[in-house]
């Protein structure tokens, strides 16, 4: 009997020392709140705390950076392309007591950020075309420099952007953090996380990119028949140069030559043109054979001596 | 609260919710039996709860740090030590709290797609996209899906503990943000090609600096960029891009090879021409001169006797002329029909196999 007297006793010992202390983590700040009315002041250091038992209740908030992520929202642009945007913010809770009585905790936080940050990046983003959203402040792309791609981005407007996306970012947190500080929150920055086209605008743009390529791979095909009849047409002068060029040496090496032996025979021949006519004939007659007739006068020099010994 | 047991009391409210350490095994174990010792004997029901009390005691007052990681100790809740790899004691019963942060391990995160594992020779990937994380706009205005992955290390446990509440999803939502910033201010195509190792610096440079503004603890490595490529309907066209590119090229090639065999060709052509003429020139010259050099010597031979010469000469060809010739016909002055003289076809035929 003593021994459970002792027990109940430990037991009710113990449920004091419990509801009469509490543990505030490194990563928390606490408000004791006593009958739904804060009391004292903030607790934040960690380590064991006492407080009033059964009367004092510990509101717990977390002392770290937090992070908030926004709903995907469809919004028009300044161009009226609509895109799908998401954002993403980092806050803190600065003033707790401020934080306990106007959005109670990290969830009722979370309504009013939502409300907040999305009516604000609306703003932003259906006051800006979607150029400046996309691009940053550093933009430096040369439309002159674009090499082979040259062609097809003509059609898109590549002038730098006058704010740029960090720009925007800024505008966002500036306006949502003027907003902010009465619900005790204190916003570390406002990020665009995703912005992507909505589904029926994305396939607009795969047409267009279609297209572009197309015309590309066209220039492409048409360079290389270019090229190719280029080469081929300097190989047809050439070949014309070369063979001419040949033909024409050659004739006149052979030209010399008919000149030279022309001049051999002239000289040597015109010494006696008479005997050279008589050797000429005589050697045109060693090349008659069996298909020729010779049709001879029985007058001519061969038959002379016959004739004469007949005669005798 | 030195008496145990505040300590025990403190550990049934807290030290199950806090304690991540590997001394937390005893926890639930340790749960007195309450208001049942009636029936059974006193001294057992004491024996069995101090055993119980003294193993916990035992299994919650150490904790081993393995080499890649950095422990945190907390003391109710308030951070009094990091620890280095190795066996350490603490305070039982849940009073400290061990978090343990693998500083040494290179972390990674992906963007795109994901690593199932990376058991055996190659890794596994899972087989579905993740278009949301990966499909963004470009500087032109077009859909380019882009891979990345970002490696980091933990380079300050305390930071990274109570710096800021889940970092590693911040370091998501971040990397997203400044990937998309990032190639949007570049040209899909310089995206898709050159501007890779650019892109993948300049995030990283971006990525750290977010992380210092927040002072999470987090080390960036490296940004990699992996599979850049255009949305998926656009693809063929890309192909058809490159396709074209490479007949372009076959074209050019084809031409040049016909330029290559054709010219050399022709050149030798023209070579041979110019040497065939060469032939011919020295080949008429030599000719004319052996000819000349003939009828020099003939000449001088001739003038010394001409009638004889003359008429020898052609009597001389006639004879050998005449045997050769299939008809010879002799005509006289004032005759009609020609007079065959002799005709050598005649005996010729009949005596065809033995000439003369």
């Amino acid at each position: 009997m003593k021994s459970t007297f002792a027990l109940i006793i430990g037991v009710l010992v113990a449920l004091g020392v419990l509801q009469s202390t509490y543990v505030i983590d490194q990563a928390e700040q606490a408000i004791l709140v006593q009958f739904g009315e804060p009391v004292g002041e903030l607790v934040n250091t960690p380590g064991l705390h006492w407080k009033l038992p059964f009367i004092q209740d510990v509101r717990r908030f977390d002392k770290r950076i937090l992070s908030w992520d926004g709903d995907v929202t469809q919004i028009p642009t300044l161009g009226r392309e609509f895109v799908v945007v998401d954002t993403t913010a980092r806050w803190r809770i600065v003033d707790p007591l401020k934080f306990l009585r106007s959005v109670r905790d990290e969830a009722g936080a979370k309504t009013r950020l939502d409300d907040l940050l999305d009516s604000v990046s609306r703003d932003i983003i259906s006051g800006t075309t979607l150029e400046e959203i996309i691009r940053s402040k550093d933009w430096a792309v040369d439309a002159k420099a674009l090499g082979e791609e040259g062609v097809a981005i003509e059609q898109v407007d590549l002038t730098k952007p006058k704010k740029g996306r960090a720009t925007l970012e800024k505008e966002m947190m500036a306006a949502a953090a003027k907003l902010v500080p009465e619900l005790g929150i204190e916003l570390v920055d406002v990020r665009l996380k995703r912005i992507n086209y909505i589904d029926s605008v994305s396939r607009q743009v795969e047409t267009r990119m279609i297209s572009e390529r197309q015309s590309i791979a066209e220039r492409f095909r048409s360079e290389g028949q270019g090229k190719s009849s280029e080469i081929l047409g300097q190989m047809e002068r050439e070949l014309r140069q070369i063979r001419s060029e040949a033909e024409r040496k050659a004739a006149e090496i052979r030209g010399k030559a008919d000149a030279e032996a022309t001049k051999i025979y002239g000289e040597t021949y015109g010494a006696d043109p008479e005997f050279f006519a008589f050797l000429r004939t005589l050697d045109s007659y060693k090349a008659m054979g069996e298909n020729t007739t010779l049709v001879l006068d029985a007058d001519s020099e061969f038959f002379r001596y016959l004739d004469s010994t007949r005669a005798r | 609260m030195g008496t145990p047991a505040d300590r025990l009391a403190e550990l049934l409210q807290f030290g199950p919710r806090k304690n991540k350490g590997s001394g937390s095994g005893g926890g639930g174990s340790a749960y007195p039996p309450r208001g049942g010792g009636a029936k059974l004997p006193g001294g057992l029901i004491g024996f069995v709860i101090a055993a119980l009390v003294a193993l916990w005691l035992v299994t919650s007052s150490y904790y081993t740090v393995q080499p890649e990681e950095r422990a945190v100790v907390k003391r109710f809740g308030e951070v009094v030590k990091t620890a280095d790899p190795g066996l350490h004691f603490k305070l039982p019963f849940g009073i400290d709290t061990v978090e343990f942060v693998a500083t040494e391990r290179v972390l990674k995160q992906e963007f795109g797609f994901r690593t199932l594992s990376t058991d055996g020779e190659r890794s596994e990937y899972a087989s579905e996209d993740f278009p949301d994380e990966s499909l963004m706009l470009s500087g032109d205005l077009n859909i380019i899906d882009v891979e990345w992955v970002v490696q980091y290390r933990i380079s300050d446990p305390m930071k990274y503990l109570y710096g800021m509440r889940d970092p590693d999803r911040t370091l998501r939502d971040i990397s997203e943000s400044v990937m998309r910033r990032v190639v949007g201010n570049r040209l899909g195509s310089d995206v898709l090609t050159t501007a890779r190792v650019e892109i993948g610096e300049l995030a990283e440079r971006e990525i750290q600096e977010a992380m210092k503004q927040y002072d999470n603890g987090i080390h960036i490595v490296t940004v990699q960029l992996q599979d850049v490529v255009p949305p998926r309907a656009v693809q063929p066209a890309f192909n058809e891009v490159n396709e074209a590119r490479q007949e372009r090229e076959r074209m050019i090639n084809e031409a040049t090879k016909r330029l290559n065999q054709e010219i050399p060709k022709a050149s030798g052509e023209a070579n041979r021409l110019i040497a065939e003429a060469e032939g011919y020139a020295s080949e008429r010259v030599n000719q004319a001169l052996g000819e000349t050099a003939a009828f020099r010597s003939i000449l001088s031979e001739y003038r010394s006797a001409p009638a004889v010469t003359r008429a020898r000469m052609y009597i001389e060809t006639i004879r050998n002329v005449l045997p050769n010739i299939g008809t010879v016909m002799v005509v006289k002055d004032g005759k009609t029909a020609p007079l065959p003289y002799f005709d050598l076809r005649k005996p010729r035929a009949a005596t065809q196999e033995q000439p003369q």
